[in-house]
C-alpha cells in the first residue's frame, strides 16, 4: 500500500511539474502588441536549423522594436519538428489561434505541405526562408501553395543547374558523380543538378548514390566514386554529412573537386571538416557574414551566438512581416495583400518582389568556394 | 553492378572490417546485459553516444585541440590517444552504470515484467539523447585531428590508412581482454553464473547488485571504446548519431547470438562488411533494408543467430 | 473484510462493473461514451494545448495512438509476443489511402477495407515465416520489417519518395456531419466509432477460443502446444488482427493529415505505440486507452517548455515505469501470475 501511494504520487508530482507551468505574457498599455510566428523544426534531430532561422526572426524583431518603441512583437515558436505529421497537428493550432498575424516559415517542404490546407483556409500569410521544392510554387501540382505561400529562397531548379555550373567550372570534361542524403530535400535537387549537367559543355555523368543522412560511413560511395574515375562530386544534402564525407574523401586520397548546395552552405562546413574543406565550392544566397562582418559582430552581440544557416532569408522574411505591422496591416487578409504586393529591398542588397506564385523575382545563387577555413563569396554563378 | 565490388573490393574490405570492430564493441554493451539480464539494453546507444563526446572533450577542451591544430606526433599523440580512450570508456561505463541504477534495478529488484524494463530503459535513452541535445544546441560536433591519417601502404589498390589499422588493433585487443576477464577472472565466473541461473548463483553466495552493475560497467567500457574508435575514424558525433550505431550493433549481436560475447565478435564483423559490400553492389539507400533482410534469413534458419546463444545452452 | 484498495484503480473499475446489472452497465456505458464525445467542446479549459489545435490533438496524436495501442495490445498484451515495427501496418493503410484517394477516386469508406486487407496481408506475409521467433529475436525481426517498409517506400518512385503524396482526399460527408480543418470534431467522433468497434472485437474474441489460446501462448507457449493449440495459427491471428487495426488506423489518418512521406513513419511511432501500452497498463484495454491519451496529449500540453519538452517526456516514462510496472491501470491480478516465467521465453 505504502509503495503504491509513493508511486502515485511521484505521478502526481510529475504531472504538477508539467502542467504547473503555464504563464501569461502581461500586455503593457502604452505599446502595441503584433503577434507572428515562426515555424520549423526547434526539437528533434533538424533542430539545429530550425534554431538558427529562428535566431535570426528573433534578430530582426530586436532590430524592428528598437526603432519602433511603440510596438512590442510578440514570436510564437511553432516546432514541427520537421515533421509532416508533427506540422499536422500545430498548424490547425496556429491557424485558430487568432493573434497570429503571419508566419516565417515553415522551414521544410514536407511540413509546409502538410500546414497549407490549414494556412489557406485562414489566409495566412506564409514566408518560408528555406522550404526550396519545386512544386510548392507550381499551380499544376497538388503541393501547390498559392495564393498564401511565399519564399525568399531559390527553388531547386534555379539552384541545381547553378550548382552544376558551378561545380563543373575550370575543370574540363568533368566526370560528375552526383550523390544525396535521401531526404524530402536532396532527392528532387539532385534531380535539378543532373539535369541541369546536360546543358554543361564537355559534362559527363558517371555515378550516383543516395546516402541515408544517418550514415558517417562513406566508404562504399568513395569506393563508387574511384571505380567512376569522377573528377567532380556532387552532394546535394547538409553541412554536417558533407563535412563527414569531404574528410573521408580527403583521406582516401581522391582530388575530385567536391561541390554542395545550399543545405552544406554554411560557415560551420569548413570549420567541421578543416583543411578538407579547403577548395570545396558551394551555392548559396549568402549568410549575414557573406553580407558584412559588421552585421554578423551585431548579431553575435545581441543574439549570443554565431548567425546559422538560412539566416539572411529568414531575417527577410521577418521584415517583410515586421513592415506590415508598421504599415498597419494588423489582420490576416491585409498582411497577404501587403506581402503580395510587397516591392522592398534584401538585405543582401536584391529587390524581392513575389510573382503570383509566390516566388521571388531574383532567385539568383551565389558561389562561394573555401579558402583558408572560410566560404568565400566568388560573386553571382551566371 | 558489381563493378564497384570488383575494382574496390578490398578498400571496401578493410573499412567493413573497421566499422564492423566499432559494431563488436557496441554490441557488447548488449550482448552482455542481454546474457545476464535477458533484457535489451535500450539505452546503449545513448551510452555509446556519451561515449563519443568523452574523446572530443578530452582533445578539445583539456588538451585544447582545435580544428585547425596540426595532428599530435610522438609521445604527445599516445598520451592524448590514450587519455581520450579512457575518458571515453570512463564516460560511458558511468552513464552505463546510472542507466542502470536509474532505469533497471528498481525493476528487478521487484521482479516485475520485462516490457515495464524495456519501456523504462526507453525512456531513459530519450532522456539522455536530450540532455545532450540541450547541450550542444542540437548542433554537430567536430573532433579536432589528433592522429594524422597516414596512408601507411597500398595493397592490392586498397590504401591501409593508420587510423584504420590502429582501430583494427586496438578493438580486437580491447575485445580480446574483455573476453578474457569474462572466462577467467572471479567476477567473469559470476556474471557467467547470473547468467546461467540466477537463485543458484545468488545462493552460492554471489553478489547480484555487485555482478549486474559490474555487467553495466564492462558494457558500457567496450561501448566506450567504440565510442572512442568512431571519432577517431569519422571525427565528428552528434546527439543523435547513437540510434543508428546502436541498431546496427544491435542487429549484429542477434546474428552473432545475443547473450554470446564471440557471436557478438562475428555477428559485428559480418555486419560491418555486409553494409559496405550491400552498399556498393546495391546503392547505400538499400542497405538497411540488405542487412534486415538478411537478418530474417538468418533467423529463420538458426534461430538463435548464426553462433547460437552460448550461454543459453548451459543454463538449466 | 476484505478492505478496499482504492489505488488500485483497475479493480475498483472492475468491481463495479461486476456488480452492476445489465441496465445498468448499459447507463454507464452510453453516459461514458457521451462524455468522451464531448471532450472537443471542452477546448477552453484547462485541458487546451498551446500552439497546437485542442481538437486536432484529440484526434492526432489521441486518437489514433488509442486506435493503434488497442490493435497493438492484441499482439504485445493479448498473446505476449514484442512487436516493434507496428508502423509497418500503419504506413500501408495511409499509403493505401494515398495512392489510391488520388489515383481512383474512391472515397474513404470504400478505401478503408482495402487499407485494412492490405495491412493484414503484410501481417500474414511478415507473420508466417518470422512467428516461430520467440522473444527479443522477434523484436528486432519485426522492427526490420517496419524499417523495411518505410526504406522502400522511400526509395521507390510509385510512392513519390521522399517527397511523399498530397492532397489526399477528406472523407465524404456523412448526412449533415461535415468534415472540416479547421474544426475536426467529426473526425474525433469516427475515430471513436473505430475504437469502439476494435473494444468490441477484442472483448468479443478475448472470451472466445482465440482469445484463451492468446492467454495460453502468452502464459506459457510450450505448454499451450502441447495441449494441443495450433500456436502458430493463433499467433498469425493475432498479429493480423492487430495488423488491420494499425491499417485502418492509417487510412483514417492519411485522409485526416491529407499529406503523408515516410518520415512520418520511423521506428520512433512504433516505440511510441508500445510505449502506450506498456506506460497505461500492458494487456488490459482501458489501461492503454489511458497510456494512449497521456501520452498522446502530454508532449503537445506541454509544448509551452518547448526545448525540454522530450527531456520531460522521457523522465515521465522512468518514474512511471518505476513506481507503476504494471501500467497505470494494469491487468487482473489473475492475469499475470506468470511473469517470471516469461524471463525464460
Amino acid at each position: 500500500m505504502n509503495k503504491k501511494i509513493k508511486g502515485s504520487l511521484a505521478v502526481v508530482t510529475a504531472a504538477a511539474v508539467a502542467f504547473g507551468l503555464s504563464s501569461v505574457p502581461a500586455a503593457s498599455a502604452a505599446v502595441k502588441t503584433y503577434t507572428i510566428g515562426y515555424q520549423g523544426p526547434l526539437s528533434g534531430g533538424e533542430a539545429s536549423t530550425g534554431i538558427d532561422e529562428q535566431n535570426a526572426v528573433k534578430y530582426a524583431i530586436k532590430l524592428f522594436e528598437a526603432k519602433n518603441k511603440n510596438i512590442k512583437i510578440k514570436l510564437v515558436s511553432i516546432d514541427d519538428q520537421g515533421d509532416p505529421a508533427v506540422a499536422g497537428t500545430v498548424a490547425p493550432g496556429v491557424a485558430s489561434n487568432k493573434s497570429v498575424l503571419g508566419v516565417v516559415g515553415p522551414a521544410y517542404s514536407g511540413a509546409t505541405i502538410a500546414s497549407l490546407p490549414y494556412y489557406k483556409s485562414v489566409n495566412m500569410a506564409l514566408i518560408s526562408p528555406s522550404a526550396t521544392r519545386v512544386s510548392l510554387t507550381d499551380p499544376t501540382s497538388p503541393d501547390f501553395g498559392g495564393p498564401i505561400f511565399h519564399r525568399v529562397v531559390g527553388k531547386d531548379d534555379l539552384q541545381g543547374p547553378a550548382l552544376a555550373k558551378y561545380a563543373t567550372a575550370g575543370v574540363k570534361d568533368a566526370k560528375v558523380f552526383v550523390f544525396d542524403d535521401q531526404s524530402a530535400y536532396a532527392v528532387p535537387l539532385r534531380g535539378y543538378v543532373e539535369g541541369g549537367l546536360k546543358k554543361v559543355a564537355g559534362a559527363t555523368l558517371v555515378g550516383g548514390d543516395s546516402v541515408p543522412n544517418t550514415t558517417t560511413d562513406f566508404s562504399p560511395t568513395i569506393a563508387k566514386i574511384k571505380t567512376s574515375g569522377a573528377t567532380v562530386v556532387i552532394y546535394t544534402g547538409y553541412y554536417s554529412q558533407a563535412a563527414v564525407f569531404i574528410k573521408q574523401l580527403r583521406d582516401s586520397g581522391s582530388k575530385a573537386v567536391f561541390a554542395g548546395g545550399d543545405g552544406v552552405f554554411n560557415q560551420e562546413f569548413p570549420k567541421l571538416a578543416g583543411a578538407a574543406a579547403e577548395g570545396s565550392k558551394v551555392t548559396g544566397v549568402g549568410g549575414l557574414a557573406g553580407i558584412s562582418a559588421k552585421l554578423e559582430a551585431d548579431f553575435k552581440k545581441q543574439m549570443g551566438v554565431s548567425s546559422g544557416v538560412y539566416s539572411v532569408e529568414s531575417f527577410d522574411a521577418a521584415n517583410i512581416l515586421l513592415a506590415g505591422i508598421k504599415a498597419g496591416k494588423t489582420t490576416r487578409s491585409s498582411m497577404l495583400a501587403y506581402v503580395k504586393a510587397y516591392n522592398g529591398k534584401s538585405i543582401s542588397g536584391n529587390t524581392i518582389k513575389f510573382n503570383a506564385n509566390g516566388d521571388i523575382s531574383y532567385g539568383l545563387f551565389a558561389g562561394f568556394t573555401t579558402k583558408n577555413g572560410v566560404l568565400v563569396n566568388t560573386g553571382i554563378v551566371k | 553492378m558489381f563493378a564497384v565490388l570488383i575494382d574496390q573490393f578490398w578498400s571496401l574490405t578493410i573499412a567493413g572490417v573497421a566499422l564492423g570492430f566499432i559494431y563488436v564493441l557496441i554490441s557488447l554493451g548488449y550482448t552482455m546485459v542481454y546474457g545476464v539480464l535477458r533484457m535489451i539494453n535500450f539505452a546503449n546507444s545513448e551510452i555509446f553516444m556519451w561515449g563519443t563526446f568523452g574523446t572530443v572533450i578530452t582533445s578539445r577542451d583539456i588538451f585544447n585541440y582545435t580544428q585547425t591544430s596540426e595532428p599530435a606526433t610522438g609521445g604527445k599523440l599516445a598520451l592524448v590517444l590514450v587519455s581520450s580512450l579512457l575518458m571515453s570508456m570512463l564516460v560511458a561505463g558511468l552513464t552505463a552504470i546510472f542507466v542502470e541504477l536509474v532505469a533497471y534495478r528498481r525493476l528487478r529488484m521487484k521482479g516485475t515484467n520485462r516490457l515495464a524494463t524495456l519501456i523504462s530503459a526507453i525512456g531513459i535513452s530519450i532522456a539522455l539523447q536530450e540532455v545532450m541535445r540541450l547541450l550542444t544546441d542540437s548542433r554537430p560536433v567536430g573532433s579536432p585531428r589528433i592522429l594524422e591519417k597516414i596512408i601507411l601502404t597500398e595493397v592490392w589498390g586498397a590504401n591501409i590508412r593508420l587510423d584504420t589499422v590502429i582501430t583494427i588493433i586496438a578493438a580486437a585487443l580491447i575485445f580480446f581482454v574483455l573476453e578474457r576477464f569474462i572466462k577467467l577472472s572471479r567476477m567473469g565466473k559470476a556474471i557467467r553464473a547470473v547468467s546461467m541461473n540466477e537463485d543458484a548463483a545468488k545462493l552460492m553466495g554471489v553478489n547480484l547488485n555487485r555482478v549486474i552493475t559490474t555487467t553495466f560497467l564492462v558494457g558500457g567500457l567496450a561501448t566506450g571504446a567504440a565510442g572512442f574508435f568512431y571519432i577517431t575514424v569519422f571525427e565528428y558525433t552528434k546527439f543523435n548519431i547513437g540510434f543508428t550505431m546502436g541498431m546496427a550493433a544491435f542487429t549484429a549481436a542477434v546474428l552473432g547470438g545475443i547473450g554470446n560475447i564471440r557471436g557478438a565478435f562475428y555477428g559485428g564483423l559480418s555486419l560491418g562488411l555486409l553494409e559496405v559490400y550491400a552498399s556498393a553492389v546495391l546503392g547505400t539507400q538499400w542497405k538497411a533494408v540488405t542487412v534486415f533482410i538478411v537478418l530474417v534469413l538468418v533467423l529463420l534458419f538458426k534461430p538463435n543467430g548464426l553462433f547460437g546463444e552460448a550461454v543459453q545452452t548451459t543454463r538449466a | 473484510m476484505k478492505i478496499r484498495n482504492y489505488w488500485n484503480l483497475r479493480d475498483w473499475g472492475a468491481d463495479i462493473w461486476e456488480r452492476a446489472n445489465r441496465p445498468k452497465r448499459v447507463a454507464i456505458a452510453v453516459t461514458s461514451i457521451i462524455l468522451v464525445a464531448h471532450l472537443p467542446f471542452a477546448g477552453a479549459s484547462f485541458l487546451a494545448t498551446p500552439i497546437a489545435a485542442y481538437d486536432a490533438v484529440l484526434v492526432y496524436p489521441v486518437g489514433i495512438f488509442v486506435l493503434m495501442a488497442l490493435g497493438l495490445n492484441i499482439v504485445v498484451g493479448k498473446s505476449g509476443m514484442l512487436d516493434l515495427g507496428y508502423v509497418a501496418f500503419f504506413a500501408i493503410g495511409a499509403y493505401t489511402m494515398a495512392i489510391m484517394g488520388t489515383t481512383t477516386g474512391l472515397n474513404t469508406w470504400e478505401i478503408m477495407p482495402f487499407g485494412i486487407v492490405f495491412a493484414m496481408l503484410a501481417g500474414v506475409i511478415l507473420g508466417l515465416p518470422t512467428l516461430r521467433l520467440r522473444g527479443d529475436y522477434l523484436a528486432i525481426v519485426t522492427l526490420g520489417f517496419g524499417e523495411i517498409v518505410r526504406l522502400v517506400v522511400l526509395n521507390s518512385s510509385w510512392s513519390k519518395g521522399p517527397n511523399g503524396i498530397a492532397n489526399v482526399p477528406m472523407p465524404p460527408d456523412i448526412g449533415p456531419l461535415k468534415f472540416k480543418l479547421d474544426d475536426q470534431k467529426v473526425f474525433f467522433w469516427v475515430v471513436i466509432i473505430m475504437i469502439l468497434l476494435t473494444i468490441w472485437m477484442i472483448r468479443r474474441l478475448s472470451v472466445r477460443r482465440p482469445g484463451r489460446a492468446w492467454e495460453a501462448i502468452r502464459q506459457d507457449e510450450d505448454a499451450a502446444e502441447l495441449m494441443g493449440i495450433a500456436t502458430l495459427k493463433y499467433k498469425i491471428w493475432s498479429f493480423t488482427l492487430g495488423a488491420a487495426v494499425g491499417g485502418a488506423a492509417g487510412v483514417l489518418y492519411a485522409s485526416k493529415n491529407l499529406f503523408i512521406a515516410p518520415e512520418m513513419f520511423t521506428l520512433n511511432v512504433s516505440i511510441l505505440i508500445l510505449a502506450c501500452v506498456v506506460f497505461g497498463g500492458i494487456g488490459n484495454i482501458w489501461g492503454v486507452i489511458v497510456g494512449a491519451t497521456i501520452l498522446g496529449y502530454l508532449p503537445d500540453r506541454i509544448r509551452f517548455i518547448s526545448d525540454a519538452r522530450l527531456l520531460v517526456f522521457g523522465i515521465v516514462l522512468v518514474v512511471v515505469m518505476n513506481f507503476r510496472p504494471d501500467g497505470l491501470l494494469p491487468r487482473k491480478k489473475r492475469e499475470k501470475a506468470i511473469v517470471k516465467k516469461e524471463v525464460n521465453a
